[in-house]
Parts: C-alpha cells; sequence; structure tokens
C-alpha cells in the first residue's frame, strides 16, 4: 500500500513537471508546441546540387559552402527563423515560414549569381565576342545600391586587394574598350573604360532603363551572399498559405478534441469506475506526451498529429484489454485484487507484443520515410511508449489505490451484472475455491 | 447480451466473405494499371509522377460553368495539359477560404513563369483568388519517393514477420501476414476504385496510413493470437484446437470492437470535423481499421484454424 502511495505522488510529480514544461515560455509569444510549416504556413523547399561539366562529383565541402551560402541568401530576403539542412549527399531542405513572396524567394535561391567582367576580343565592326577576364564576383567585398549620374538605381560594388589589383590592371589596359558585366550570363552593362580605375571601385548600372529598386537591392543581396560553389535547382516543393494553415490546424484541433470528447465518454458509459480512471489516465497521458515532444523538440504536422491521434486510440485500447480482461476475471469468480492484478499481468503480453510491432514499423519507417512519414513514425513511436507508462503504471496504481483489498459489493461500478459474477469459473478451473484466487489447474 | 460467435463452423462463409471484398479490389487495381495513364494500381498524385499543384483559395462557390471557361483560357495560354479540380474546404460564411482551385501540371522548373502564368489567368476570373498552396515535385524524385515508399513497406512486414516468428509460431506469423495483406489490398483497392470514380488520387500521406493500418491490423490479431496462445497452455487437453480458436475469439470479441469503436470515433471526428487537406488520409485508415477488425476476427483465425486442423486431428482423437 505504501508503495502504491509513493507511486501516487511519483506520477503526481511527473505530471506537475509535464505541464510546468509545456507552459515554460522563453518568450511570452512562444507557441506551447513547434508546428510544422503546413500548420502554420510557409514553404518548404528541396534543393538538389546539379553536376556540371566542370563538377563532376559533389563534395561534401561543396555541400557545406552551399549550405551556407544559401543560409546568407534566405537571411537576406529577411523572415525570421528560416531553417536549411542538408538531407543525403546532394541535397538542401530550406524551410522557409510566413512567406509573402515565395517567387522572390524562390529566384533568390535557385540563382547561381555568377558575377563576371569580360572584354570583346571580336574586331571593330564585327558583333562583339565576349571572353572572360579572371575577374569575377569572388573578387568583391562589399556591393550595396547606390545612384548613378543621372539618378538611376545601380549596383555600387568595393573589390579586395586582390581584385583591386586586377581592376586596376585590366583598366589601365582597356582604356577606350568596352568592358561587359555579366550576371548569371547576362549582359547588364558594358561601359567604354574612360580612365585606369585604381581605387578598386566600380559601379553596375542596368544599362537601357536602368535596375529598378527591387532588381538592384535583389542583385546587391545575392552579390553579398556569394555566388554557389554549385548550381543547384529546386526539386520539390511544398507551400501552404498562411490561411489554408490556420484552417487545418483549428479543424484538426476541434475535430481531435470531438474525438477525444466522445471516446472518454464511451470508456466512462462502458467501463463505469475503471472508464473514469482511464480518462484520467488518457489527459494524463497527453500532458506527458506534450511534454516529451517539447522537449525532444518535435514539430508537429498534420501527419504528426495523425500518428498523435492514433497513439491515443492505442493507449485507449490498452485500457480496454485490461478492463476486459478484468472484467472476465470477475465473471470468473475471483476477487477484486486478484481479477485486477490477473487483468492487467494477462493483458500486458498482449499490450507489449502488439506495441512492440508499432515501435518496429515506426523504426523502419523513421529511417526508411521522408519527412511526412518521419514525423508520424516519431510522434506515434513516442505516443506508444508513453501510452504503455500510462496504461501500466498510471491505470494500475489508480485502480489499486480506489479498490485495493475492498470487495466488489456493487459489481455495477465495473459494467457488470450480479448474476454474471463467478458464472464462468467452470471454463477456466475445476475449484471454486482455486477460481477465487487466481489458481489454474 | 453476449454475443457468441462461431467462426470456425462457418469458416468457409468467412473466407468467401474475405474473397468477395478483396477480389472487386484486384480486379480495379488491374484494371487501373491498365487504363490509366500512368500505369499504376491507383492513381497516384504528384508525389510519386512528378508535377507541380497550384492551389488558390478563393471565398466563393465555383460553378462548372466558370471551370469550363479557366479551363479555356489556360488552353489558350498554352497551357493545356493541366487537371482542375475544386476543392470544397468551408460553408461558413464568415471563412476567408470557401473552396480551393487546384491545378496540376507538368513539373514548373524554377525559373519559368508558367506559375506566374497560370495565376494570371486565375486571377482574370476569380479576383480574390490567392495562391494558397503549391506543391511541385521533381520527376526523378517522384520515383525516387515511390520506391522509397515500397521499400519501407516491405520492409515493415519482414520486420513483422520476424518479430512474430519470434513471439509466436511462424505459421501464427504468416496468417497475421496474409490478414494485413488482406486489408492492405482491400484499402488500395478501395482507393483503386475512388481514383477511377472520383479521382481521389494516392500521395506520400497515403502510404502513411497505409503503414498504420498495417501496425492496428497486426495489433488485433495479436491480441486475438495471444488469447489463444494462452488458452492453448491451460486448455489443449480439454479441448479441440478449433474449439479454443472460437472459445479466444468470443473472449477477445468485445475488446476488438470497443478498440476499432474508438479508434474509428476519433477517426470519424477528425473526417467529418477536421482539415481539407487530411480527409483521404483519414478515409484510407477508416476503411484499413475497420477491415482490419474484420480480418484479425474472421480471416486470420481461420487461416491458423484450417492450417492446425490436422496437426491437432490426432491428438483430440486420442483423448
Amino acid at each position: 500500500m505504501k508503495n502504491r502511495i509513493i507511486m501516487f505522488w511519483a506520477i503526481v510529480a511527473i505530471f506537475i513537471a509535464s505541464l510546468s514544461i509545456i507552459f515554460h515560455k522563453d518568450k511570452p509569444d512562444d507557441p506551447i508546441i513547434k508546428l510544422g510549416l503546413d500548420l502554420v504556413g510557409g514553404s518548404r523547399l528541396e534543393l538538389q546540387a546539379q553536376k556540371t561539366e566542370t563538377i563532376s562529383t559533389i563534395t561534401p565541402d561543396m555541400m557545406d559552402s552551399l549550405t551556407f551560402a544559401i543560409k546568407k541568401r534566405v537571411n537576406a530576403i529577411g523572415v525570421a527563423e528560416t531553417h536549411v539542412q542538408r538531407i543525403g549527399q546532394d541535397r538542401l531542405l530550406v524551410e522557409i515560414p510566413n512567406i509573402t513572396d515565395l517567387n522572390q524567394a524562390k529566384k533568390m535561391i535557385g540563382d547561381t549569381a555568377e558575377l563576371e567582367f569580360k572584354k570583346n576580343i571580336a574586331p571593330k565592326g564585327q558583333k562583339e565576342k565576349w571572353v572572360s577576364t579572371g575577374l569575377t564576383g569572388k573578387d568583391i567585398t562589399v556591393a550595396r545600391v547606390d545612384t548613378d549620374q543621372t539618378g538611376h538605381w545601380s549596383v555600387g560594388l568595393e573589390f579586395n586587394a586582390n581584385g583591386t589589383k586586377k581592376f586596376a590592371d585590366l583598366t589601365r589596359a582597356m582604356v577606350g574598350e568596352q568592358m561587359a558585366i555579366f550576371f548569371n550570363g547576362e549582359l547588364q552593362s558594358a561601359p567604354v573604360i574612360q580612365q585606369p580605375i585604381l581605387e578598386g571601385r566600380a559601379q553596375i548600372t542596368g544599362g537601357g532603363d536602368g535596375f529598378s529598386a527591387q532588381e538592384a537591392k535583389e542583385m546587391v543581396d545575392l552579390l553579398n551572399a556569394g555566388a554557389l560553389p554549385v548550381p543547384a535547382s529546386i526539386i520539390q516543393e511544398n507551400t501552404v498559405g498562411p490561411t489554408l494553415g490556420s484552417d487545418s490546424i483549428q479543424k484538426s484541433e476541434v475535430a481531435g478534441l470531438i474525438g477525444l470528447g466522445l471516446v472518454m465518454l464511451f470508456m466512462l458509459c462502458y467501463y463505469r469506475v475503471p472508464g473514469i480512471i482511464a480518462d484520467v489516465a488518457l489527459c494524463i497521458y497527453a500532458v506527458i506526451l506534450f511534454a516529451l515532444f517539447k522537449t525532444i523538440g518535435v514539430t508537429l504536422t498534420l501527419a504528426g498529429i495523425a500518428g498523435f491521434i492514433l497513439s491515443v486510440g492505442m493507449a485507449v485500447d490498452a485500457n480496454i484489454l485490461i478492463f476486459e480482461r478484468t472484467k472476465e476475471e470477475l465473471r470468473a469468480g475471483r476477487t477484486l485484487y486478484t481479477a485486477i492484478t490477473a487483468g492487467f499481468d494477462r493483458a500486458f503480453t498482449s499490450i507489449f507484443d502488439s506495441n512492440m510491432t508499432t515501435i518496429i514499423t515506426c523504426a523502419i519507417l523513421y529511417w526508411k520515410g521522408t519527412d511526412i512519414v518521419k514525423g508520424f513514425a516519431l510522434t506515434l513511436a513516442l505516443g506508444v511508449i508513453v501510452s504503455m507508462f500510462s496504461a501500466i503504471t498510471v491505470t494500475k496504481n489508480f485502480m489499486l489505490l480506489i479498490f485495493g483489498t475492498k470487495t466488489l459489493t456493487k459489481p455495477w461500478i465495473f459494467g457488470l451484472r450480479q448474476d454474471e459474477i463467478g458464472t464462468a469459473y467452470q471454463a477456466t478451473e475445476s475449484k471454486k475455491e482455486n477460481a477465487k484466487f487466481g489458481v489454474l489447474d | 447480451m453476449k454475443l457468441e460467435l462461431n467462426i470456425v463452423k462457418y469458416r468457409v462463409l468467412c473466407l468467401c466473405i474475405s474473397a468477395l471484398l478483396i477480389i472487386p479490389c484486384f480486379g480495379a487495381m488491374i484494371y487501373s494499371s491498365i487504363v490509366s495513364p500512368t500505369h499504376t494500381p491507383v492513381k497516384v498524385s504528384i508525389d510519386y509522377t512528378g508535377g507541380t499543384i497550384l492551389q488558390y483559395g478563393v471565398n466563393e462557390d465555383v460553378s462548372v460553368d466558370q471551370l469550363g471557361k479557366l479551363r479555356t483560357k489556360l488552353a489558350k495560354d498554352g497551357i493545356t495539359s493541366a487537371e482542375i479540380q475544386i476543392i470544397n474546404v468551408n460553408s461558413d460564411k464568415n471563412s476567408a477560404i470557401k473552396s480551393l482551385i487546384s491545378i496540376r501540371t507538368k513539373f514548373i522548373e524554377n525559373g519559368s513563369d508558367t506559375d506566374a502564368k497560370i495565376t494570371k489567368v486565375v486571377q482574370s476570373e476569380f479576383k480574390d483568388a490567392q495562391v494558397d498552396q503549391v506543391s511541385s515535385v521533381g520527376p526523378t524524385l517522384g520515383k525516387e519517393l515511390f520506391a522509397n515508399s515500397l521499400l519501407a513497406v516491405a520492409l515493415a512486414l519482414l520486420g513483422i514477420i520476424c518479430y512474430l516468428s519470434f513471439r509466436f509460431q511462424f505459421d501464427y506469423a504468416l496468417a497475421a501476414i496474409l490478414g494485413l495483406v488482406h486489408d492492405v489490398i482491400f484499402v488500395c483497392g478501395t482507393f483503386s476504385i475512388l481514383g477511377l470514380v472520383c479521382g481521389i488520387e494516392v500521395d506520400a500521406l497515403f502510404v502513411t496510413a497505409v503503414l498504420t493500418v498495417i501496425g492496428f491490423s497486426v495489433h488485433d490479431t495479436i491480441v486475438v493470437f495471444d488469447r489463444v496462445r494462452e488458452n492453448l497452455r491451460y486448455y489443449s487437453k480439454k479441448m479441440s484446437f478449433s474449439e479454443i480458436i472460437n472459445f479466444s475469439v468470443n473472449q477477445t470479441l468485445a475488446r476488438s470492437i470497443n478498440t476499432s469503436v474508438t479508434t474509428l470515433i476519433t477517426l470519424f471526428a477528425l473526417y467529418l470535423f477536421g482539415g481539407v487537406t487530411t480527409k483521404n488520409f483519414v478515409l484510407a485508415m477508416i476503411l484499413g481499421i475497420a477491415i482490419g477488425t474484420y480480418s484479425s476476427i474472421f480471416f486470420c483465425t481461420v487461416l491458423v484454424d484450417i492450417w492446425n486442423e490436422k496437426k491437432y486431428a490426432g491428438l483430440s482423437s486420442n483423448k
């Protein structure tokens, strides 16, 4: 009995600790649990590094610098909490919440941002033929939005020491000639060099009509973030608008609560007092599970919610198994205490085996599955593990504390009729006395 | 009040019902494999074929006329292979989104202006249309996802067989696996029919649903087999194997039904009140859990009974 009381307080302590984890906030507007982009709205892009003629293999180093460049670029768009992560050998996962202009973001991410200075080697009068001068975006320290003499938007560049020297040499040699600036293989402008430029500064004007403010800013952001070491293309995209996201979460919440309420009502009606205990255990289960989600840092997605709901189903199932067994033992004429402990002991193998198969399945899914499937497998596996604790420890403890060594005088609290009690013993044991204490032949 | 099933007596009937459920599903899957453009047993979404889906939220009910107009307008702009669908989201008047217009096209490469073009056309027809969801999967990635999903399912099956062979016996494991194959075929077949009739597609979430069904089906079967195992230990001298099977099924019947009922309650709540994005996912689980309960009571046990009949026939006649 003493052990049971200690256990009871241990459960209360775990429950309170879990509650405090759930409601603990570092910042006042932190959500209770991190929600996936499919619920809050946002964009999930998967990039794959592309091999080119010059790059035959994608090395981990390349991927590191690609990750770095993409991170800098996404940060330049100015959205908070973006997430860039390497997956597999040659892929990157970019997650951008609350995106406002998706096309801009995609452009920013996919652009190789290669800046090149070229000179014309075609003879006069013929169509220009541009060749590289060896001066590229790598020689730039900083780019900024500027205006030219006519008041149009332009992009100002500052070279590093090496670049300054190269640029000075080039301009000295090319006075009176055109120097073209290519960005992503597109000719931006090709001014004629009037005099050598020694101070390491250059300006890109948009040619023709000049840049728009937006274009100039984009180019500056890209140049500052640096060129991508390998071209990368978007191979998968998933964007959910904030309205649709909030619609999903609101509805899932309502549906989840209705479902949970109905299940609790069912348990109460069918199993009576044990049903109430199961309902309390279910609440404790949900609180512990959410605290665990928060501690581990699980991001809840739609698939994750599905996993959670399923694990609730399995948690309820464990209770149903135990109560059905307990009722059976009561029908066989056992004392209340024997029936409860036998109910737990005998239901345990079923619960254990069935939950083990679920965990095995989840492990394989987590290992092999796609992102969506992974989220599902993780919440389900955690749910099943916690449900074993809640069914075996919490329900059992409460049952024994409440019924303990008492005798069953009112069978209706278990949803049984008086005349059912003790009628099934002959099927199990030959002697009624044996049946009472669960002694088997 | 007490329901007594005699599944052993009616085992031929049980197998016939299973056959009746499974054969049309097989038929639909084969038919779909031949007829559908992707040659798959079920209608697969862009997750597996590659492609782009643009979904626009509009604050009005979209009529068939408007849809036809949109289609011609898109075709005029050179977007001909697009599939256009309407998804009703919300009948609530205050909701910002009433329906979603879903446009499925070939994979739109980054840097192409096709998506901007489509948006323009849609907005010319529906002024308040906003892009609410974009999913895009590259063609090679689609194949990879498909192969990975199949691999995951195969590995999960293997894991379950190993565990059950270890905890029970191989013939029980085999019966459980056949049971879940039975359930998976039923769910896939039903979706195959739904794909042929209403154009419902199977996406990456569907695989999750199928795997859940696998887990649940085995879960259910194990509870019954666990009881058979326990009863065999105590009653093998008193009862024939068939009687033990029958007895065990009836002992676990209340639990099997109650568990299904509680799970189905939550799933129905999700189906009726939940978000539009998870509807098909939940439907697959509802079908799977219902059939999973059926198969664990009427299919797996019958199989074990038939296989063990001869083995135990000698024992009971000696008594």
